[in-house]
């Protein structure tokens, strides 16, 4: 038992930190006012171009990088098309879903199902070794890391910084903001851009940290759980930290429980992520400080005339 | 929130059976006008590294065999308007064969065969038979068992693992033989099975590995084509099965053998016999075996004893010549029920729509 809690908890952090990164980079754009629906997308891409550049003799990092890259790359329609021409954002960001898995299948093609060595466990903590649970825990490799620190920075950035406040007014009060001599347009390209490059290098850790492979279709509906989570953390990204590890959790959880043989039924066990998501959506509908929470320009386009 | 769009491809398949029986049409040669022009129609890519991908070198294999020339078009969605414009386009052109890939395609492919009666169709793992139309599929359980055998013969803790799709009857009667093929050759194996219940995701499908492994199983069968489960076992030092395709290179250390399609078999003297017009499509649907050439396993790695070897190659003899049934009685499944009493052997309808799992087998169906 104690074994299988050790497995579990030391899984968990590689579910967790996809989730968390796509989560923090919708957080980005959301904080901005811009909903951006095209996350599952946008990490399909990233997946598949960190798998090619990992079979091109990148390293993991590059290939990572890449992916983000691309994350950013396919958005810039999108980013025009709600920023620049104020196109409403639920359409644009279903058709940037729809069109970055579309590239991802055309041009991942010779990328399909060919393993490469992809990203290692770092040997920081590797004196832990004989603690238990703890020592399973901490060995995680590079990234686990680097998104707990991104969370805890974009937290401090947004709470603290002139410029986390002001992209914050962006998204809360673009006319207030506007007046008081914000940007609007550079901080919700800035915004998104960010947001996207974390969603790009959300969907290069499924491939790069993960999966070690890429197929199509295997952010399997991760981008839109992540969105959910944005929800559940009322746009913190220290919430999302834990938002993340839930899901996550519930993740690892599935294949541990079945690989144990526990009697439970499997559907409802595939069910979990998901119902946990629409838990929390509801939860979240009847909560007044979650409410609150929700930019109040969330979705909604800004145009200077009609202030 | 998320569909699962490779789902229709075989789940369900028990559903056939019963669809099958109100099918029932008069069994008569079809003849094809002139020389066969033939169409494949593939639901996802074609090297899509697994089930379209075995599908696909069966396709070329019947080129150089027969020296016909075979049009492909490829991601057309398992869903009737989509089948239907392929269809067209070809037989537009003058395609009087046609054949498809997918279970999703069952129903579509069915309506195309009423609208076009004067072309023939074939479609793999297809639930739905006509006059001109034929679905075909294999006893991939027959694979399995030697499968199986190879996975008992070469585990030293004693725990096998089996990592499955949706728990449906063609799913089922693998996990099971693999099972049996085990407990033949070593009794007090125990066989976990864990079903992803999804047809395609790579990163579950190394979690699920990675949690058999970390369970202290030592062989990993791989009921799915994605490497994952291979690259994980590799890494831990494990064996592994696969399916499909050969699978070697995505575990060359501890590959033991591959359980695979060869669709030649079937499709070879098919499309020969619509050439000479002798093609008589049953009603039932094609259901060849290991006997038939369409299912086998690839060459058994070293880490299987001579002695297991040699059991193997004895049991593959018998299951060809039809002396041996994996589902021979007495089966018991998990709960001590004797589901197959002795003296009998499961028919194909049981097979379709197998419910149970066998005693030894670790894991649940619903």
């Amino acid at each position: 038992m104690m074994l299988a809690v050790t497995a579990w908890l030391g899984a968990m952090p590689g579910f967790m930190t996809p989730l968390l990164l796509a989560a923090l980079g919708l957080l980005l754009c959301e904080r901005a006012g811009i909903l951006n629906l095209g996350v599952e997308g946008v990490m399909a891409l990233g997946a598949m171009v960190g798998a090619a550049a990992s079979l091109g003799g990148f390293g993991p990092g590059q290939a990572m990088g890449l992916g983000a890259l691309a994350g950013l790359a396919v958005s810039v329609p999108f980013m025009v098309a709600v920023i620049v021409f104020r196109a409403p954002q639920i359409p644009a960001g279903l058709a940037l879903a729809a069109i970055a898995l579309g590239a991802s299948a055309a041009l991942g093609r010779g990328a399909a199902h060919m393993p490469f060595a992809g990203l290692a466990v770092l040997g920081w903590f590797d004196e832990l070794e004989g603690v238990p649970v703890i020592g399973r825990m901490m060995q995680q490799d590079g990234m686990v890391w680097l998104a707990l620190i991104l969370a805890a920075a974009l937290g401090l950035w947004l709470a603290r910084s002139r410029g986390g406040l002001r992209l914050r007014a962006v998204g809360e009060d673009p006319a207030t903001a506007d007046a008081s001599g914000v940007d609007i347009q550079l901080y919700q390209l800035g915004a998104v851009a960010a947001g996207s490059l974390l969603i790009g290098l959300a969907g290069a850790y499924l491939s790069v940290g993960g999966s070690n492979i890429w197929t199509e279709g295997m952010v399997a509906g991760r981008g839109w759980i992540a969105l959910a989570l944005v929800v559940f953390a009322q746009w913190s990204p220290l919430r999302a930290i834990f938002g993340a590890a839930l899901f996550g959790g519930a993740e690892a959880l599935i294949p541990r429980l079945q690989a144990m043989g526990v009697e439970v039924p499997v559907y409802l066990l595939s069910m979990l992520p998901y119902a946990l998501t629409i838990a929390v959506l509801v939860l979240m509908a009847f909560s007044k400080r979650a409410r609150q929470a929700e930019p109040g320009f969330l979705g909604r386009a800004y145009i200077r005339q009609d202030r | 929130m998320t569909a699962f769009p490779k789902l229709p491809r075989r789940a369900l398949l028990a559903a056939s059976l019963a669809a099958g029986l109100t099918q029932a049409l008069p069994l008569a040669a079809f003849e094809i006008q002139g020389e066969p022009k033939v169409a494949f129609i593939y639901a996802a890519t074609a090297r899509d590294g697994g089930w379209n991908e075995a599908l696909d070198n069966a396709r070329m294999a019947v080129e150089a065999q027969l020296g016909l020339e075979i049009a492909t078009v490829e991601s057309v969605p398992e869903e009737a308007t989509a089948l239907k414009n392929a269809v067209d386009l070809f037989t537009g052109r003058g395609f009087n064969v046609i054949v498809a890939t997918g279970y999703g395609y069952s129903e579509g492919v069915l309506e195309a065969a009423k609208a076009h009666p004067d072309v023939a169709f074939v479609n793999a793992s297809g639930a739905t038979n006509a006059a001109n139309l034929e679905g075909f599929y294999t006893r991939t359980y027959q694979g399995w068992y030697l499968a199986g055998m190879a996975a008992g013969a070469t585990s030293e803790s004693g725990k096998i693992g089996i990592i499955a799709g949706f728990p449906v009857g063609v799913v089922n009667w693998d996990v099971n033989a693999f099972a049996l093929g085990a407990q033949a050759v070593n009794p007090e194996v125990e066989t976990t099975v864990v079903y992803t219940n999804s047809w395609w995701d790579p990163v579950k499908e190394g979690e699920v590995a990675q949690a058999l492994l970390d369970q202290g199983v030592d062989v990993i069968g791989n009921n799915l084509s994605s490497a994952a489960p291979f690259i994980a076992a590799e890494k831990a030092g494990a064996k592994s099965v696969g399916f499909q395709l050969d699978m070697s290179q995505h575990a060359p250390e501890g590959h033991l053998t591959s359980v695979v399609f060869h669709w030649d078999e079937y499709l070879v003297p098919t499309l020969a016999a619509l050439q000479d017009g002798s093609w008589e499509p049953s009603e039932w649907g094609a259901f060849p075996g290991m006997a038939d050439g369409t299912v086998g396993i690839t060459p058994l790695s070293d880490d299987v004893p001579d002695e297991v070897k040699a059991q193997i190659e004895e049991t593959a003899e018998a299951i060809k010549a039809g002396t041996f049934e994996v589902f021979a009685g007495p089966v018991v499944a998990q709960d001590g029920t004797v589901v197959v009493p002795e003296g009998e052997v499961l028919d194909d309808g049981g097979l379709w729509g197998m419910e149970f799992l066998v005693e030894g087998v670790k894991g649940t169906l619903n």
